[in-house]
């Protein structure tokens, strides 16, 4: 058991007015067996009201509206939790079994999966899901700015690059190949200065998480964020704008400490 | 052709065809459809023999259709919470989570009184035998109320005693069905009909049924959410509250920031009003699921499961590949059979074996077996021919029937409906999307 301070912030700024904002943030960390929330105050600027729901994952949702003219938008989030990756979760959802968006593997990926699913000769779940996180980080390398959110485990993986997501894509399409129920992640992690991606496996019993990225299973050094079938369920910020806006810059900062 | 119609009238009817169809292009009265990647508007032809359904054979259908609307909201329920029906064993769980329509996002949502298919358009053929067959749910967003609604008027202001003498059930009604169906769904507000525009196929529709309840019809841009709630801007710059809203646009583009992210036509955070229960949305999203035609072999079951009951209606005989002894009946019989792809809708995807060579019908095997779940197979049924009018000759032509039911306090079916016909002699499908027509549906009262 550990108890970290977390700090997330994000700066939108454009380049022209824009109005009727809509925004979604999945910023505020779940309160669940394993990660206790003890403090955590969220700010945005401009300031407007807000509204809280947890959607269908169980992340919480923060939704606004903006109407009049602004060029700005400020969250940030800060905190301090207790995290115990010896306790386990139990939130299953049986869609975490199938492909979604990001993950549908294309024939390059199923025909890596069959010519490598027997060298496994263990049917052990946690097993074979750190079996095939080794191969991936023997095959794939680790490269920024390659890949963008929008990237999908089949083109990151002909592109044999990519960063945190493209590995939890790539490994979770494999491992619903393997019929294992599995879910993506997205929070903080000590080794990371970014928000971090990795996932989660279904025992059978209880989640587990393990970190593609690195190639080795979460401990107390990773705060989960949101949660989800891939990225288009736990995108930390999403917004519609109207405006003559032609540039948007993002700044993004976020501590483990 | 009913002995209990008088004859005078209805040939009168049949007299005024063109003076109706004058008056239908003069309201309007249009579907559009895409061909070629093109979109054009027609007028969806109006046949003036009516298809009459008597007394007795409505008492059945309405019950029959209840049952199993009332079934499919039980299932809709039970997969967005426990999923019993799964765990139980009655539907394997694969038919439930490929569904393009299911929508994990939905998961855990309870709409207002527990109702998902507020409006359901249920597809039914008639078989040369007089029983009556369930051929598709459709709980999405079925169109076409509309056309039998201004048909019956124009009938009405061109041949203004023809019901006078028929007892014909008045189909006025629906107007006060839907608002009270969606008065039902409401949490506190307006009523508002939200259309993609002027360019969609059922354009003239959505207009018509806001002009019948008394609700606003509305374009994305007039709506906002703020707080998790669904707001119209007025005029002056103010805002109304809606309470209720029929859409009459597809789940994926219903919320950006919960669905399609490139989708102009949404509502952002539509989904998070939805959920706090601050806005009843007709049909609920994530409906698809239900009306799936791999879920369709299951309904009778669901009506069982769910009710108790035995189904008053019984589906089209179905087989799906998916089972090891269907996919062996499917390839050997697959020259008798129709085949739907159950991904496609508007009548795409409807292939019938013994329309295809040889060639064709082994290559078409190979897809099956690659593919058992996409697919489901059924007999032909050889349904009922009915009477329509062709340049001033009376021909027969394949008809099916679309039933509309309301599930508001109670579940009711509206005594009226669509039918449509195929103008094809040798086609069964019978779509508007097809270039079919469309035919008024009396129920007699006795």
């Amino acid at each position: 058991m550990k108890t970290v301070n977390f700090y997330f912030s994000t700066k939108l700024t454009f380049d022209d007015y824009i109005h009727d904002h809509s925004f979604a943030l999945r910023i505020i960390p779940p309160e669940t067996e394993n990660q206790h929330i003890l403090s955590c105050s969220l700010n945005i600027s401009p300031y407007i009201s807000t509204k809280q729901t947890i959607d269908a994952f169980g992340n919480n949702v923060t939704s606004g509206y903006i109407k009049d003219d602004h060029r700005f938008l400020d969250f940030e989030i800060k905190g301090y939790d207790e995290i115990d990756s010896e306790k386990h979760r139990t939130d299953f959802m049986p869609c975490y079994l199938y492909q979604s968006e990001y993950t549908t593997p294309d024939k390059d990926i199923i025909k890596f999966y069959l010519q490598n699913k027997d060298k496994c000769n263990s049917s052990n779940i946690a097993e074979r899901t750190a079996f095939f996180s080794d191969l991936l980080s023997e095959i794939i390398e680790y490269k920024k700015d390659v890949t963008n959110t929008k990237t999908t485990a089949s083109e990151a993986f002909a592109l044999k690059q990519g960063v945190c997501q493209d590995f939890s894509h790539i490994l979770l399409s494999i491992l619903r190949l393997d019929r294992i129920p599995c879910r993506y992640i997205a929070g903080l992690a000590f080794c990371d200065g970014e928000t971090h991606s990795w996932i989660e496996y279904w025992t059978g019993e209880h989640w587990e998480g393990f970190d593609p990225a690195n190639n080795c299973p979460v401990n107390d050094d990773y705060l989960i964020i949101s949660q989800g079938r891939d990225f288009r369920d736990c995108a930390i910020d999403r917004g519609i704008m109207f405006g003559r806006y032609t540039k948007q810059l993002q700044l993004v900062r976020s501590v483990l400490s | 052709m009913s002995a209990e119609i008088n004859n005078n009238q209805f040939t009168q009817a049949v007299g005024s065809a063109d003076e109706i169809n004058e008056l239908l292009r003069r309201y309007g009265v249009k579907f559009g459809i895409y061909k070629n990647g093109t979109f054009k508007e027609q007028f969806f032809p109006f046949d003036p023999i009516p298809r009459v359904i008597t007394a007795q054979d409505f008492i059945s259908i309405e019950k029959g259709l209840v049952q199993r609307v009332n079934a499919l909201n039980e299932f809709l329920f039970d997969i967005y919470h426990e999923k019993k029906i799964v765990k139980d064993g009655i539907i394997p769980e694969d038919f439930i989570y490929i569904s393009s329509g299911y929508l994990a996002q939905c998961e855990g949502i309870t709409p207002k009184n527990k109702i998902y298919s507020h409006i359901s358009g249920i597809d039914l053929v008639q078989a040369k035998n007089g029983e009556w067959y369930i051929l598709e749910d459709n709980l999405r967003i079925p169109s076409g109320a509309s056309y039998p609604l201004i048909a019956r008027e124009l009938t009405r202001i061109a041949c203004s005693d023809a019901f006078t003498e028929n007892k014909v059930v008045d189909n006025r009604n629906y107007a006060q069905l839907l608002k009270d169906t969606m008065d039902n769904a409401n949490c506190g507000g307006i009523r508002a009909i939200l259309t993609p525009g002027r360019y969609n196929a059922a354009y003239f529709e959505h207009s018509y049924l806001a002009e019948l309840t008394d609700s606003v019809l509305v374009q994305n841009d007039e709506l906002f959410v703020e707080d998790n709630i669904l707001y119209h801007k007025t005029y002056s710059g103010g805002k109304t509250r809606i309470g209720v809203l029929y859409r009459r646009i597809a789940d994926e583009y219903l919320d950006p920031l919960n669905f399609l992210p490139e989708s102009l036509i949404g509502i952002p955070n539509l989904m998070e009003a939805y959920r706090s229960v601050n806005v009843g949305i007709i049909n609920a999203p994530g409906n698809g699921v239900a009306d799936d035609k791999g879920i369709y072999y299951f309904v009778p079951k669901m009506i069982k499961y769910y009710l108790g009951e035995e189904p008053i209606l019984k589906n089209a005989p179905t087989y799906l590949p998916f089972y090891s002894e269907d996919r062996k009946y499917v390839l050997d019989n697959l020259d008798k059979l129709v085949i739907k792809d159950v991904a496609e809708a508007g009548g795409y995807g409807v292939v019938f074996g013994n329309e295809l060579s040889k060639e064709k019908l082994s290559e078409f095997k190979e897809t099956i077996i690659a593919e058992p779940r996409r697919f489901i197979a059924q007999e032909v049924i050889d349904f009922l021919d009915l009477p329509i009018l062709d340049n001033g000759e009376t021909v027969m032509r394949k008809a099916d029937l679309r039933a509309f039911v309301l599930s508001g306090k109670e579940t009711k079916v509206w005594a009226s409906g669509l039918t449509r016909f195929s103008r094809n002699p040798n086609s069964f499908v019978v779509n508007s999307s097809q270039g079919g027509g469309f035919k008024d549906t009396w129920v007699l009262s006795r």
